[in-house]
């Protein structure tokens, strides 16, 4: 029975390789196909081997993580060795497309009033009306002069005459189409109610890579995500292409990165380390006490204290950004009250740095507190009880007991919380946005920026607008650094070491 | 580890939570302030608005261009169905990870963590191209769809929730399931049988955390989903903040109070399977 | 195994039945709008359909989500046919090739200043809807029926009579360039120069000029008289002019509602003057563009021209949320509304906010400054000389 289900179930996963297979190969998507016949062969070997068993289990969530954690990887360091920002966001493809398809309308020639035709087999007529009146008959991209009354035009009254209501239908047949006026220009649809005398502006030559400009005859070759005129002249808009690793060496070099650099990334460290400490022992303190089954109104507290959680950071973060303010602020308002003085939350570095560490503590204390009040339902009893003999204080059966027994399941959550808080751009942008900035400083970055918040604004505030290059490389680096930390977090604290089983 | 407590005892617990509670509750209260304020001020004068309404919420439940309460169903299923996905998901690795020994194991468990802590600036970008072939290929998960999106959010089944699961199992003796086994179980019934009931709270703890995580979703979910009528919630709720100096806060206000409920309800629920530990009894048999 | 060979023919085939369809579709037009405008348009669309035949579907999202995600999405062909807009995209949404060039029917119905913000390199890529800039709220009952006309006046005023009751004599949000900029403005600051060709230069910055210095030297002292309160992020601003706290308060026609609603009995009219000179706000038109990737241009062109450039349609979105209008013949029955009229006196004085690229450069250097001054913690021409030094080498840098 289990056999048969596995072969069913081995055959449809098959199916579903053959048949995009098939897909990538009739869309010549090769690279892709070659990957996907390695992961059906994987899959295959996975499934039939009994060596490989383990590795069935692996199998969903892996499939999914490589599908979508791993390939934004890829997409990252794709594109942290192109331009793609403002200005080359476009494949060189669609340039070429567009600015062939640039076009120079011939105002003198004036405007050609038309009346259109379908005939019995669906083909469209049009006389066109010039400017001085003249007349021609256009069909089939030719056109051809006529007089009033000549017996062509006679013959289109068999046709139907296109009202305005079915020329608005026809509009892109009829704006597709080009008659050709002479050897250099073309009578195209302007509007619903004109055809205008229009020019192609550029030339695109495949063999020689270039763009001839009709009008001037100035040529231009792509350089660097443009076509470019010899003296240096760009046309918009450029393509992105691969340029290299010249993200990261802008990054590496670039003064405005390298200069603040230590002070940011200290204040990173000290950032993420308070994160995790503050929410991890309240909610760790929080959940020990909620554990306690002597205790009343359990499921209340517990209920209230994870709201912080259930609503949106977005506008809990703003609602604190009013209680820090420092004059109006409740916070200031109370300690006015009580103490006589308020606090500058967010003018003075250090006082923003507590209210962010205050913030993220609220923000992520209740996450602590659940992942802890399950790890702790892992503890048996019983070694309390024992404990309890042997005459533990509450203090020594948390430090012996509770603590190494929740690091089991709970220390490599600090570390990745480590450095997701490294990393965590988004509560330090909805509170102080990196504020307050630094006197006298000849870079954008604040006191409060931490190194994601800092270089992801070099490159979005960039002075050619966005650089997602460059934003890429950005996050690639910081990724290596953030590698490196939990690696060596991993090493230092063993948390990779093999777990003691049967405690 | 939990003694009775004598009246003193009870009394600093009841302060310190209640210390905790007002830390938690002080700025949601300015948020129902607000969804109570027609002023639509975010952070007014006084915890009470001066003429409180009920408007917001009445909007909140009759606007036809904006369907609130489509939108907060719309969050749940596809909450329910991603943290049930993806708690199996994980279960089947966190179990393979703690009970078997293969080679790359080590490597693996330090790659799913890893990887997770990836600033996903460009994920946006790259997952909408990606979901854009993929709806070529197959249109039910392609994109603008609720499948296509649930496929997303399993992406992130393997990282801290395997690691933490993988933890708590660590923690569970290995006796039961081999008794099991030596009475003839496959190692697939021992996991289904022996494993999976003992690690229930664990199971709750990350399917909350899955629901809540998806739940509040948003940078991928206005990408990838593009009519209004399959928004979720979080996604809905910023057509009421978009202008920087207009936004709608009495509403928005309103909707993320509302839109906190099933969130509250999931682990009300959830809580008598969060705490019911391990007992001696239960690792006995 | 045969069976499952078998099994695994069925499938093929049935799936590659399922192969799906071309996934744009010619001949239906897609329109990406924000929320305030997608009612109208969904009624103007219904019109359309029936005129023609032609359906329309209006896709809502927010605001800013429109540009962003029309660089992810239109050059993978599954955008729209028109967007909702700010003309200070323009820049951005030009060099990137995403918007095409509109064929206005007729420019003459239109606000001139709103268009040149539609215009790049000579064509216009927007059809404008609205136009709008900062002026001054004032609260009736604490400056009188008429407003202050000018800055030296609200001084007088606010050491007189308001202070010593407890109340500022102006709010606005900071720190926020955009509301500041009159202070740099009024006596002769800029953002970016203009070229010997007209168009704007990234690399002439003149927000630190002796005009700009002193304007905001000015903002300093009137901080420091107590006459703006200080630090008030927009919502804290709008509370205070809201319960009467404040007796005037710089901000847009967006505040209209929250105003109305206070039930403050207020007028709205242009930014006071200082030392005889009006200072100058950044204007800013919203509009419709056309994707450089649709499909249906024309038929894009034809909906906007014969549909959307109405008086009737522009009423509406007039409507839908107050701001001054940049249809002509929608302007004379909406001018009859005084707030109206007092926010096109004040869109008279303003200047196009620079649709460039390289403004994304300018903001948080300047916000900077701002800050430092409103903290006390840096002089105004120190503050602002070293924000101009770092945002012109940041342009430098990308250059």
């Amino acid at each position: 029975m289990a056999k048969l289900v596995k072969g069913v179930f081995l055959g449809i996963l098959n199916v579903v390789f053959i048949w995009t297979a098939l897909f990538l190969y009739s869309s010549e998507a090769y690279l892709v196909l070659v990957l996907l016949l390695l992961g059906a062969a994987l899959v295959n070997f996975v499934f039939i081997s009994e060596r490989a068993y383990p590795y069935r289990y692996l199998l969903p969530a892996a499939f999914f993580m490589i599908l979508l954690v791993v390939y934004p990887i890829v997409y990252t360091v794709y594109v942290s060795v192109t331009n793609y920002g403002t200005g080359n966001i476009l494949t060189k493809e669609q340039v070429i497309t567009q600015l062939q398809e640039r076009r120079i309308l011939d105002a003198e020639a004036g405007n050609y009033t038309y009346q259109a035709y379908r005939d019995g087999e669906g083909q469209l007529w049009f006389v066109f009306t010039g400017p001085q009146g003249e007349l021609l008959l256009g069909h089939a991209g030719e056109l051809t002069p006529v007089q009033e009354g000549d017996a062509r035009l006679a013959r289109l009254a068999e046709f139907t005459e296109l009202a305005r209501a079915d020329l608005v239908r026809a509009t892109n047949e009829i704006s597709a189409l080009s008659f050709a006026l002479d050897e250099a220009r073309q009578l195209q649809m302007r509007n619903i109610n004109y055809f205008g005398v229009y020019r192609p502006q550029y030339q695109y030559s495949r063999e020689r890579d270039e763009l001839l400009d009709l009008e001037s005859g100035i040529i231009y070759q792509p350089v660097l995500g443009y076509f470019q005129a010899p003296d240096g002249t760009r046309l918009t808009p450029g393509f992105r292409e691969i340029i290299g690793f010249h993200n990261f060496s802008k990054l590496l070099t670039n003064p405005q990165v390298t200069g603040p650099f230590i002070r940011v990334f200290i204040w990173t460290v000290q950032w993420a380390l308070l994160s995790v400490a503050t929410t991890f022992s309240v909610g760790l303190f929080l959940a020990i006490l909620l554990n306690d089954p002597h205790l009343r109104l359990r499921r209340f507290y517990r209920s209230v204290l994870i709201l912080p959680y259930a609503v949106p950071a977005f506008i809990s973060a703003l609602i604190w950004r009013g209680l820090f303010h420092t004059e109006l602020g409740v916070i200031n308002r109370v300690l006015q009250a009580t103490i006589g003085s308020g606090v500058p939350w967010l003018q003075d570095p250090v006082w923003a740095k507590v209210a962010l560490v205050i913030l993220n503590l609220w923000l992520g204390f209740p996450y602590m507190m659940i992942v802890c009040l399950g790890a702790l339902q892992s503890i048996d009893v019983e070694m309390y009880e024992a404990a309890l003999v042997d005459g533990a204080s509450s203090w020594q059966q948390f430090r012996h007991i509770t603590l190494p027994l929740l690091m089991v399941s709970v220390g490599p959550l600090l570390i990745s919380s480590f450095s997701f808080n490294f990393n965590n751009f988004s509560v330090i942008y909805l509170l102080t946005r990196g504020r307050p900035p630094i006197v006298g400083a000849q870079t954008p970055a604040g006191h409060t920026d931490i190194l994601i918040s800092y270089t992801y604004r070099l490159a979005f505030e960039s002075g050619r607008g966005v650089d997602y290059g460059l934003a890429s490389a950005v996050t690639l680096v910081i990724f290596l650094i953030t590698g490196a930390i939990t690696f060596f977090n991993f090493r230092f604290t063993g948390a990779l070491e093999e777990v003691r089983k049967n405690v | 580890m939990y003694r009775k407590h004598g009246i003193l005892g009870s009394l600093w617990r009841h302060a310190v939570l209640l210390v905790f509670v007002v830390f938690a509750l002080f700025p949601i209260l300015w948020v129902i302030s607000a969804s109570f304020n027609p002023a639509n001020t975010l952070v007014g004068q006084g915890l009470i608005p001066p003429n409180p309404s009920l408007d917001n919420y009445r909007e909140v439940f009759t606007s036809e261009q904006y369907p609130i309460a489509l939108w907060i169903k719309n969050s749940v299923v596809i909450g329910l169905i991603t943290s049930t996905l993806v708690v199996i998901m994980t279960s089947f690795a966190a179990y393979a990870f703690s009970r078997f020994r293969f080679k790359g194991r080590r490597t693996g468990l330090f790659a799913s963590l890893l990887i997770q802590v990836f600033p996903q600036m460009l994920a946006a970008v790259s997952i909408y191209l990606l979901v854009l072939s993929i709806g070529r290929l197959i249109p039910a998960l392609g994109l603008n769809t609720h499948a296509g999106l649930i496929m997303v959010y399993l992406g992130g089944a393997m990282g801290v929730n395997a690691w933490l699961m993988k933890g708590y199992l660590d923690t569970i003796p290995t006796s039961l399931e081999e008794s099991a086994m030596i009475d003839g179980a496959s190692p697939f019934q021992a996991f289904y049988m022996i494993i999976l009931p003992l690690a229930r709270p664990i199971l709750a703890v990350v399917f909350m955390l899955q629901f809540i995580g998806t739940y509040s979703e948003l940078i991928l979910a206005s990408v990838l989903i593009s009519s209004t009528e399959k928004y979720t919630l979080a996604v809905g709720l910023q057509l009421f903040i978009q202008d920087q100096y207009a936004s709608r806060w009495g509403v928005f206000a309103a909707a993320s109070v509302l839109g906190a409920l099933p969130i509250v309800l999931l682990f009300l629920f959830l809580q008598k399977h969060l705490v019911t530990g391990l007992t001696s009894g239960a690792v006995k048999g | 195994m045969k069976k499952v060979a078998a099994l695994c023919l069925v499938f093929v085939l049935a799936l590659a039945l399922s192969l799906p369809a071309a996934a744009s579709v010619p001949g239906e037009l897609l329109i990406w709008s924000d929320g305030e405008r997608a009612p109208v348009l969904t009624a103007v669309a219904r019109k359309f359909v029936a005129e023609y035949g032609i359906s329309v579907k209006i896709q809502e999202l927010p605001f800013g989500d429109i540009r962003d995600n029309l660089a992810i999405v239109a050059p993978t062909g599954e955008g729209p046919d028109i967007i909702v807009g700010a003309h200070d995209w323009l820049g951005q949404l030009v060099t990137d090739g995403l918007i095409e060039p509109i064929d206005i029917e007729d420019p003459s119905l239109f606000v001139q200043s709103a268009l040149d913000a539609f215009t790049w390199g000579g064509q216009y890529y927007g059809i404008p809807y609205a136009i709008e800039s900062i002026g001054l709220f004032y609260n009736k009952d604490l400056v009188g029926e008429d407003g202050i006309g000018s800055f030296e006046e609200l001084e007088e005023l606010t050491k007189n009579e308001l202070a010593p009751k407890g109340i500022y004599g102006l709010v606005l949000p900071q720190p926020d360039p955009y509301h500041t900029f009159p202070f740099f403005s009024v006596l002769g600051g800029y953002v970016f120069g203009f070229d010997e060709e007209g168009a704007l230069n990234a690399l002439d910055v003149g927000l630190a000029n002796a005009g700009a210095v002193e304007g905001f030297e000015y903002f300093e002292k009137l901080l420091d008289e107590g006459v703006i309160a200080r630090a008030t992020p927009y919502d804290t601003m709008m509370s205070l002019f809201q319960n009467g706290q404040a007796a005037t308060m710089m901000t847009g026609p967006w505040a209209f509602g929250d105003v109305r609603a206070a039930g403050v009995n207020y007028g709205f009219t242009q930014i006071p003057s200082y030392k005889g000179q009006f200072g100058k706000p950044f204007l800013g038109a919203q509009g419709f563009m056309v994707s450089a990737f649709s499909e249906n241009k024309m038929l894009a062109n034809i909906f906007l021209n014969e549909f959307v450039a109405t008086k009737d349609t522009m009423l509406a979105i007039y409507e839908g949320d107050p701001r001054p209008t940049a249809f002509l013949p929608a302007a004379e029955i909406i001018n009859e509304d005084p707030d109206m009229r007092g926010v096109m006196e004040a869109a008279e004085k303003a200047t196009p906010m620079p649709q460039i690229p390289a403004m994304n450069s300018v903001w948080t250097a300047w916000s900077d400054a701002i800050e430092l001054v409103i903290n006390q913690q840096a002089a105004p021409k120190a503050a602002i000389e070293n924000a101009v030094e770092t945002i012109i080498q940041t342009i430098r840098d990308s250059m």
